[in-house]
């Protein structure tokens, strides 16, 4: 498969694409948003504003069946981020892929030649991909989100959100705890693993050469379906783990 | 494929920075706009609720007028036809009574000349028997005749 450019840089390993990638979708989402707010207007909206403010009730809508509905105003800016950020780094790997060949060693991109002999002098460095195809991102968005859930637990309903740890006996409490780590683990490991996989067999469909062309249509059309899908999974079972933290009667499990 | 965690910091702090930026300058002011657009929403429908109950209450001041009016119209025309009857009563009456009176008048016309024709007929044939009697009594009075007639008139005057 493809290796990925990594920088050496004081001591740090920056991964070129995605860095790229996270910055690329970081401004397509802004650019998106800012667009569709660029000429606000309470009696005629334009399209982009009419397609945001759909957007912003379908967010809504999804809060809404996981809290109270006074709740959900404060974290319908977090679930807009998420699911616009999430859709658009699951688009950004699907329409075209930027591989170079490499023969030579390349201190800057990472190619020692260990990696060069480990692929037979020719190494394929991908430079384009979706951030969510690579765990560290999406283990980067698990961590805040799961930060947030503690922490709104912790400060908001501190007396059940210590107590759940050992309800409903002192002896589940190994048990929570798996849960709780569980949480961050599944929703990063889920995002990262149905994008990668769908980047994976487009690039293996793209060895099939002319051929391919029908199936990689077909492919696309469905990773589109299954990165909307993901983006909102992510939203929903992050709304869901916000609303178990901070509401009172939580022993209802959403998995 | 490895787990490059400069990348998970990395995401962590993009993602921080755009939820920030967006919530700043991108929903902030959308949130506002449909705030503003549910408000106008809300203050357009307690207008329009304000404006059906004027129409409504108005809708009832005009029934009830209409029918204020209606009843009116009612009695008026009762009233005229009460009115009407009685004058019409009225007029037959007065008819009825100048007939009468009439009829009496010309009864009483009728009497009185009857009995002004009888007297100046009275009057004629006494003043004519008179006449009569005296030629009669002129031709055909004898002596003793007249005597005897004095007798029973003396008669007649002395059994009073």
């Amino acid at each position: 498969m493809h290796e990925f450019p990594i920088t050496k840089l004081g001591g740090f390993n920056i991964d070129l694409s995605t860095w790229g990638a996270i910055i690329i979708s970081a401004i397509i989402t802004f650019l998106l948003a800012r667009l569709a707010v660029r000429n606000l207007s309470v009696h005629n909206p334009g399209k982009l504003q009419n397609f945001m403010e759909w957007v912003v009730e379908f967010v809504h809508t999804t809060i809404a069946s996981t809290m109270p509905l006074e709740k959900v105003k404060r974290y319908i800016s977090l679930g807009l981020t998420l699911i616009i950020f999430i859709f658009v780094s699951n688009m950004l790997g699907l329409p075209f892929g930027i591989v170079f060949d490499f023969h030579h060693e390349n201190e800057f991109l990472g190619i020692t030649k260990e990696v060069l002999e480990q692929h037979h002098g020719a190494v394929h460095m991908a430079f384009w991909k979706s951030p969510t195809a690579d765990l560290a991102v999406t283990a980067g968005l698990a961590i805040t989100v799961i930060f947030l859930v503690h922490y709104l637990g912790l400060k908001e309903n501190t007396k059940h959100y210590i107590k759940h740890y050992v309800e409903p006996f002192p002896v589940f409490l190994p048990l929570n705890i798996i849960k709780e780590i569980s949480k961050p683990v599944t929703l990063a490991l889920r995002l990262y693993a149905n994008i990668f996989a769908g980047e994976v067999l487009i690039s293996t469909i793209l060895m099939l050469g002319w051929v391919g062309i029908p199936f990689l249509a077909v492919w696309q059309g469905f990773s589109i379906f299954v990165g909307a899908i993901q983006a909102f999974l992510f939203t929903i079972l992050t709304m869901v783990y916000i609303s178990q933290a901070t509401i009172h009667h939580h022993e209802e499990e959403a998995h | 494929m490895d787990f490059v965690w400069e990348s998970t910091v990395f995401a962590i702090a993009a993602f921080l920075i755009l939820y920030w930026l967006l919530n700043k300058y991108a929903f902030g002011p959308l949130f506002s706009i449909m705030e503003q657009r549910r408000q106008l929403i809300q203050q357009q429908m307690s207008t329009a609720e304000t404006s059906r109950k004027a129409a409504e209450t108005s809708m009832e001041e005009q029934k009830a007028a209409l029918e204020q009016a209606r009843k009116e119209a009612y009695a008026i025309i009762e009233q005229a036809r009460t009115t009407s009857t009685k004058q019409a009563d009225e007029i037959v009456q007065s008819a009825r009574n100048e007939a009468s009176r009439l009829k009496d008048d010309a009864l009483k016309d009728i009497e009185s000349e009857k009995n002004k024709a009888i007297a100046a007929l009275r009057t004629e044939v006494g003043g004519i028997s008179v006449q009569i009697a005296s030629k009669i009594i002129e031709k055909q009075v004898d002596e003793k005749s007249q005597e005897q007639l004095v007798d029973q008139y003396l008669k007649e005057v002395g059994s009073k």
